[in-house]
């Protein structure tokens, strides 16, 4: 292993957390509403990831990401649970791939639910693929430091400027063409 | 010889009237299409199969588009899911390392005796380990199974 005992590792206590536990189609069902509701959270935790590129420093903005989506998860519960499990029922068993195109019945009755009882609507067609700007609040972090000093001392020092410089005791190996 | 050889003998001689002319001349076969009509017939279809094609394109992408924006808008719980999990993987991997090698005199976690993999980082630096040594605690099965996961995928 490369992790020696000074990697600082979190404890298992601060690893807990309740985790979402649906699968790949009931997640993808419902994916459009907790992309849009935990978007804010998302996006930093993303930003947090790509930025310090470290799993340890985006734990807390982890767990909020995990509890975001499962407040949305617990309203639409409460809410609309039979659409909601008829519509993933449908994406779970219509496909392999978990195609929406099969379901537009029973998404259309799963979206309309969510309107009346929670007004949250469907964003617009592909709109997690496009990019948008987040205006985060954490400072960015400092930037590597420049790679021009080196860090270890150099192995084979060159001669201090006091010492002398003599001519070559038996010569160049350039004999032949500087003299 | 000659005499005993007098048998009356008739000559291969053509059928009386002759043979029947040779039927030589072309027999085309029936022309449907003129050419200039199988062009435009050529044009026609690709045409169409170009414009059935193209709904076809358009309709994956759209699926496509839809599929990826739903990926995408689940990722970062994905991610910290995994995160947390992969945190709690590294360390029992280190706790197990303690445990089996504490008999080995000299030998420190993470390092062989003592000497580092990455000399230059920082001391604090998580460097993500390779898939076998993430693995190197675990069963044969798991290991498998995630080495493999295209098999049941």
């Amino acid at each position: 292993m490369v992790i020696t005992n000074d990697v600082t590792l979190p404890e298992y206590s601060e690893l807990k957390t309740d985790e979402v536990k649906l699968s790949t189609g009931a997640l993808l069902t419902a994916s459009a509403f907790i992309g849009k509701q935990c978007e804010g959270v998302n996006n930093e935790f993303m930003l947090c990831r790509q930025e310090q590129n470290d799993p340890r420093a985006c734990l807390e903005v982890g767990k909020q990401v995990t509890a975001c989506a499962k407040e949305v998860l617990r309203r639409i519960r409460k809410e609309c649970c039979q659409e909601f499990n008829q519509y993933a029922n449908c994406v779970d068993k219509s496909s392999r791939d978990y195609t929406f195109r099969h379901c537009r019945k029973t998404q259309a009755i799963f979206d309309d639910c969510m309107r009346e009882r929670l007004c949250l609507l469907r964003n617009d067609f592909g709109y997690f693929c496009r990019a948008r700007i987040h205006k985060s609040s954490s400072d960015p972090p400092e930037p590597p430091p420049c790679p021009c000093h080196p860090k270890v001392e150099d192995a084979t020092p060159s001669l201090p400027d006091c010492k002398p410089r003599k001519p070559a005791r038996f010569g160049g190996r350039l004999y032949w063409c500087n003299d | 010889m000659d005499q005993a050889c007098q048998v009356a003998r008739k000559q291969d001689l053509p059928p009386p009237g002759g043979y029947k002319p040779i039927p030589y001349k072309r027999i085309p076969a029936k022309t449907l299409f003129s050419g200039y009509t199988m062009f435009a017939g050529y044009f026609g279809i690709t045409a169409f199969a170009m414009y059935l094609y193209s709904l076809n394109y358009k309709q994956i992408v759209r699926d496509q588009i839809e599929m990826r924006s739903a990926k995408m808008a689940i990722y970062p719980m994905l991610l910290a899911e995994r995160d947390r999990a992969y945190l709690k993987q590294l360390r029992k991997n280190r706790d197990a390392e303690a445990e089996l090698m504490k008999d080995v005199p000299g030998w420190e976690v993470g390092t062989y005796y003592g000497e580092k993999v990455y000399k230059l980082l920082p001391p604090d630096t998580l460097v993500e380990p390779i898939f076998h040594e993430y693995y190197a605690h675990s069963g044969t099965w798991e290991w498998f199974q995630r080495a493999y996961l295209k098999l049941r995928s």
